[in-house]
Formats: C-alpha cells, structure tokens, sequence
C-alpha cells in the first residue's frame, strides 16, 4: 500500500482498517481464572490449543544451553535481549557486542514426536558497531537494547533491533539456489574469452548449500537523543514506535529519514525533570493505542487517534504508594523497568524491582494481580543500591495464553507466577542442572532464621548472576532465559 | 530505619556515583543519574528532618512527607541561621572522627560526640550562633594567613570543595581560600593546592558562584581506593557532604551552604531538586546534559 504517510485523522482511520485485516484472526480473549468453560461473564472459551494450562500440570526441563562454558565472561558476549518471532520457530538474542544471533527450531522429528525440536543456529551477524559522536565527545554502545521481529509477510524474515541511538531494520534471507551455466562467465566470475563461445545455454538454477543471508534493509537515526530503551512494532505492521528517556518516535518501516514524534516528556527546564519514559509498547490489536512506562512507576496509555502529540495520556495507571514501606530507596524500587501487555490485549503487565503488576486496561487505580518475586531483598535494598544491583532491569514475559507470567530474578533464579492457579515457582538456570530432560527441581529462598535443607539463604545469593531476559514461546511451553552470557532452553516435560 | 550516619553514607555513596557516570562508556544515562538525586534528596531530607525534629520535637517522617507532598517544593521548617550554622559546624573542627563542634562544650556535652548529634549545633539557640562561630576556628585562630570564614559576614562567599583533592576551600570574590579548618592530614596538601589554584584563578573563575572543575577522563588519583576510603572514612564524613555540595553545584542543595544570605532564603524558595546541575560556568557534568 502507498501512504504518503503523514499524521492526520483520516490516515488513522487507514490504518485502523488495515490492522482489522491483519488481526482477523486475533487470540480469543483469554479467562483470568484459567477455567475451560468459564460461567463468568467474560465470555471467554477457554485456553488456547498449544499452550498448557495450569502451571500445576506442567514440570519444565532443561533442553539446551547457549554460549561459552567458562566462568570468565567476555562483556561482548552478556546477553541483552532475547526474543521469539511470532510463530516461535526463531529465537533471536543480542549482546553488548553489537552482534545478533538467530537460532532456528528443528521440525520435530518422526522418531521423538513428544520431543520439541532443538534450536540451533541460524544466522549471526554484527548489527551495531560502536560509533563516537564527535560532537558530544560521547562513545555510543553498540549494545543490542532491544529486538522485535516483524510479522512474516513472505519467504524471508525481518527484525528491528536498536542500540542506544540507531534502529535498523534486518531482512533474514535464505539462499538454497543458485544459478549456473552462464554463457559469458565462468562459474567463479571471469569473463569468458568471447571466441570460446560456440553455443548459447540457458542459465538454471541448481541446489546449494543452505545459506542464510542478513543484510540491513533501513538504518533509522539521528532522531533520538538520548538512550533508546524500547522498540514496537505496530499491530498494522507498517509503523513502529521507538522511545528513548523522554521521547517516543513514530516511523513507517519504509521511510527511514522522517519520524514523528508522538510523546515529548521533556521538560522545559531540564532541572524540573522529575520522571523519564523507561519502556513503551503498541497494543497488540489496536494500531492507535499504545502505552509507556515511567520511572515514577506510572503507565500511561494514549490513543493517537485524539491528537498528533500524544502529551495527553488517555488513561493513567498508578498505585498509590504504601507509606509503610517508605524508604530512601523508593523512587529507585517502583521505577518500572518493562511493560508488556497480554496476547489478548485486555490486560498489561509491568515489573518494577521487586514486583510484577498486572493491570486491567479498564482499571486505572491500581493493578489486578501483584506478585512478589523477591521480596526478601526489601531489606537489602541499601547494599543493593552500594552495587548497583538495584538499577538492574527485569524484563517480564507472558504465556501463550496469557496464564503465567515470568520473571528473572538473582543467583540465576527465575519466577513464573500461574495467575490462574495463584501458584509460583522459582527454577535456575545453571549448568548443574543441565542433563538432558533432566527435570528442574524449583528452590527456595529461605527469609526466616531457619534455613530447610536444600533452601539457600539470602545472603547466599549471587547477584552477580542475574536473569534479566526472558521470553516464552508462543504458542508452546518453551522458554529462553538468559544469564550473564549463556542462553538456556528449557521445555515442558512431555511424556 | 536507617540512622544518620546511613544517610550521610548513602549520600557519600551517590555522589561517587554520579562522578563515576560522567565517565562512563556510553553517555550518561539520564535515568540512573536520576533515580541517584532522588536517594540524596532523601538521605538529606531524612538528615535535615531529624536534626530539625530533635529541636522541634515533631516526627521526622511527617516532615518528610510535609516536604515531599508540596511537590518538590523544598521548604525546610527552622530558621535559617539555624540551618546555616549546622552545615557550617559540620564544616569546621574536623579534626577527631566526630563532627566537632567547638560550641558543644556550651551544651555541657562531650566534645567528642559522634557525628550523629551534630544535631546538638541545630539546638543551639540563635543568639549563640555567632559565639559558635567564632569558637569554632579557635584552634586555627593563629594559622594565618588563612581567613576565618564567617557566615553572613561578608557578601560573595561560597564554600567550595574540589573533588580531586577533597579539600574544603572558601571562595570569596572569586578568590580562593583554603579552608581553615581542612583536615589536618590534608592540611598540607590543601596549602599547596590552594596556592596552585590562586596561581590559576584565571581557569577555575569565571564567577564566584560555585562550580565543579571540569575534567575529562578521570585520573586514578582522583578516585580513592577502597582501602583509603576505609582508612580515611572518619575525615570523609564532613567531606562527604562536602562533596554533596560541590557535585550538586548551585542549585539547590548547594544553596545550603551559600553563606549569602539572599541564597539560604532561596533554598526555601527552590524549585524541585532533581538535576539541577546547571552550574553557571557549565561544568562537564552539566555540559553533557544540556548538550543533548
């Protein structure tokens, strides 16, 4: 489709037909009990095929494990960012090197049909190299911040990922083919001598050696001033949004040299600055809305249908902060650090540092469920902050069906939380536990004096090997954690 | 709850934290460099609050939920000679490990007290604020040619700290001063340094507001180890707000220790806190924000 892309009413309204093409056949709504038949009025029908149900029925065991075995860590190879494309047969991670990695699921094979199959590597290539702005005397971080895969329109695949100040969008290409028998070429390029040609052939194309090619397709920068933290591709699959510290840009993937910006925060003094933007996200359905989260620990959902500059939230998403558990430090522990909303739409997820909020669309005043994922740290919180552990950021990711929520968490430890079931469980990624379909046994973190047999204690905790990344399928029960700079897969045990 | 001493650590702690992002591969990040100024607000207020509310013998956590309810809107109940002479006090005598205040023989107390009742200064009534004053550089009464500083006495002087050096000076019309009182480790360094800058004024001033000295990259030197920071943690305790001062820079909490009159009662008319490092020269730290 040709837009001649610019904000106004009547292009929204485009657009919005454009996604209720693309979203017919959008996920149903999903039950929050979790019930199959749920007699509520929410209408919906119950958990979608593929994904399990109840964290209770599934048992989760390791499968693989990415990256380097020796406890010392090139700071190259720290995993930034680690996301699924849309049918989850690509797993995509970044690093502080700049460089990209793509893992590809094997088809399940006829001989192990209750196994998922493996996932190995696909394609890597350097995404981002390290600039300097010489203007600023500042070095820019060819860390990888953020990937997001386009949804797959042909045979080839495509991905966003950003580092502090550049987006640039990938096209994934595979080359099985390869055309032979030309008439005035060799087979390695050198022109033939003309009086050697005594008949004419047509060129056919003949089988090669699988190749994946990666070439970047769009560079888009130079408008972004401060650290890009996230990228969002729109349900319409044409715009994405991108948002640094106080700004959100609105592209079209095909215009490189023109943004819009949609969300400005930033103050007219810089010394009245009180807040940034720390993550932002499309909604999955609706191609007008989207929300972005703030270091104050408020959401604020806008509707760019109402005005070109989204200044205006529609809504507000804000809890009221308990005065009991006022600290020094409570301006740092509700800075969210990630939003995400459901597959369904109807709901959104945020983590801040010690929680997992999820909220309600419909409700502003305060979220729907809360979930503890390390609460033990409250205590802790001002030697966390003498080793910066507190500035961490904890990404959080939903299920298929939008039943469990998971989170990383420290000493390796990651917490998935069954909204359904109103059970958790906290497993770790480590290379002990790394038998083939060798079960995950969950732990414990042991808060009062007693320490139980096989629990550890806080202050036994390595923070140094945090989990900050984490995605799941979506639509089976697979999930890709990463530590410091290993990737781990884990699977639903099957029998 | 975290005592006195904590705050005074976590803001030691901050300060270090915004010098080292300066450096820092990749920019500042803006938004850890903020969630930073909001812990030594609340170190500060904490402290001020708990020295304030031993006099006013108001709960200290209603005064920081006062304070934090107008918005940013910093307003400090006392008075501001008060105010003035505790952070003075806490400049001066530094020479035991507490935060010796020459005036706390007036209270009948100890004069090594620990730095937790450096609130004894704020109960002193105004009228012995001056007495205070002058007692406290008794001991340097005779190491001239250093200048006594004396709060609202004269115009133009500000209390300035370098952070390379760590050593206390008192800018006055542009002309630096070496503080009296330094610690007496320091004290020869701080000489030497001070007559260094005397030499340079003309790099170092511009105006004789406060600011930070421009660096680059920071030497080693500059950063004390671990095991120097243990060692000398006791001098660091006045320092360290020192320190609060100097990287803070002119606004707000910085105001505090303007010993112009006109500045403290601009602390109380002071805008939000947060990022306010508009140093009037433009230091680094300012540049690479105002940059953007």
């Amino acid at each position: 489709m040709c837009l001649n892309f610019s904000l106004n009413g009547s292009n929204h309204l485009l657009l919005s037909l454009t996604s209720m093409v693309h979203n017919a056949s959008f996920k149903t709504d999903v039950c929050p009990v979790g019930a199959r038949n749920c007699s509520r009025s929410c209408g919906s029908s119950g958990a979608v095929t593929g994904a399990g149900g109840g964290n209770s029925d599934v048992q989760w065991c390791f499968s693989q494990v990415k990256g380097a075995i020796d406890d010392d860590v090139a700071e190259a190879d720290i995993i930034s960012t680690v996301e699924f494309n849309h049918s989850g047969e690509l797993l995509a991670t970044g690093d502080k090197g700049g460089r990209v990695v793509i893992f590809q699921q094997e088809p399940e094979s006829k001989n192990q049909p209750q196994c998922r199959g493996e996932y190995n590597v696909y394609s890597t290539f350097q995404s981002h190299e390290p600039e300097f702005d010489y203007l600023k005397s500042l070095e820019i971080e060819e860390k990888i911040n953020k990937i997001r895969w386009l949804p797959q329109k042909n045979a080839a695949q495509f991905l966003l990922s950003t580092n502090d100040k550049t987006i640039k969008l990938w096209k994934i290409s595979e080359r099985d083919k390869r055309p032979e028998g030309y008439n005035l070429k060799e087979e390695d390029g050198r022109y033939r001598d003309l009086n050697t040609v005594t008949t004419l052939r047509v060129p056919v194309f003949k089988p090669m050696d699988l190749m994946v090619e990666a070439s970047p397709r769009r560079v888009f920068s130079n408008a972004h001033t401060y650290h890009i933290n996230s990228i969002s591709v729109n349900s319409d699959c044409e715009t994405y949004l991108s948002a640094d510290d106080l700004r959100i840009n609105l592209w079209n993937l095909e215009i490189n040299d023109r943004s819009f910006n949609i969300v400005d925060i930033k103050p007219a003094n810089m010394e009245e600055l009180t807040e940034v933007i720390t993550a932002a996200e499309f909604h999955p359905n609706q191609c007008n809305t989207f929300v972005y989260s703030s270091s104050k620990g408020t959401i604020r959902l806008c509707d760019m249908r109402a005005s070109a500059l989204c200044d205006k939230h529609a809504k507000q998403f804000e809890e009221p902060e308990d005065p009991n558990n006022r600290s020094f430090f409570s301006e740092i522990i509700s800075s969210i650090s990630d939003v995400k909303f459901s597959h369904s739409g109807r709901y959104m997820m945020t983590r801040d540092y010690l929680s997992v909020k999820i909220w309600d669309l419909n409700m502003e005043s305060r979220p729907v469920e809360t979930y503890q994922v390390h609460e033990y740290l409250r205590s802790k919180l001002c030697s966390l902050y003498e080793n910066d552990c507190i500035f961490d950021k904890f990404e959080c990711c939903w299920n298929g069906n939008d039943s469990v929520v998971m989170t990383g968490s420290y000493n390796n430890f990651f917490r998935m939380f069954d909204r359904g079931y109103r059970q958790d469980v906290t497993l770790e990624a480590s290379r002990e536990n790394s038998k083939p379909r060798s079960v995950l046994k969950p732990r414990k973190v042991s808060t009062g004096g007693k320490r139980k047999k096989d629990e550890i204690s806080v202050d036994s905790l390595d923070f140094n090997k945090k989990i900050l990344h984490t995605a799941w399928h979506p639509l089976d029960n697979i999930i890709a954690v990463a530590t410091t700079n290993n990737l781990y897969i884990f699977q639903e045990k099957l029998n | 709850m975290e005592c006195a001493f904590d705050a005074q650590n976590l803001i030691s702690i901050s300060l270090m934290k915004i010098q080292s992002s300066r450096t820092q591969r990749g920019g500042i990040k803006l938004h850890k460099n903020l969630l930073v100024t909001y812990v030594l607000r609340n170190a500060r207020q904490f402290y001020v609050s708990k020295n304030l509310s031993q006099t006013q013998r108001t709960h200290q956590y209603e005064d920081v939920a006062a304070v934090r309810e107008r918005q940013d809107y910093f307003e400090l109940p006392g008075s501001l000679t008060e105010l003035a002479d505790d952070f003075y006090c806490n400049f001066t005598g530094v020479e035991s490990d507490t935060w010796h205040c020459g005036a706390h023989q007036h209270n009948g107390q100890p004069a090594e007290v620990a730095h937790q009742d450096a609130s004894a200064c704020a109960m002193l009534s105004p009228s012995d604020a001056d007495l205070m004053v002058s007692e406290a550089c008794w001991s340097c009464a005779d190491k001239s040619p250093w200048e006594l500083p004396i709060p609202n006495a004269q115009a133009n002087q500000k209390t300035v700290l370098d952070l390379d050096t760590h050593v206390v000076t008192t800018v006055t019309n542009g002309y630096f001063h070496s503080d009296c009182c330094a610690p007496s480790k320091q004290l020869q360094g701080a000489q030497c340094y001070a007559k260094k800058r005397k030499v340079d004024t003309s790099y170092h001033i511009v105006d004789p507001e406060f600011y930070l000295p421009d660096f680059g990259p920071v030497p080693c030197k500059r950063m004390r180890t671990d095991d120097e920071l243990h060692s000398d943690s006791d001098q660091l305790d006045s320092t360290n707000i020192s320190n609060l001062i100097s990287v803070l820079g002119s606004g707000g909490l910085s105001e505090f220790v303007s010993w112009q009159q006109t500045d403290l009662e601009q602390i109380f008319a002071a805008q939000t806190i947060c990022l306010k490092h508009t140093l009037l020269t433009g230091s680094g730290w300012t540049r690479a924000i105002e940059a953007f």
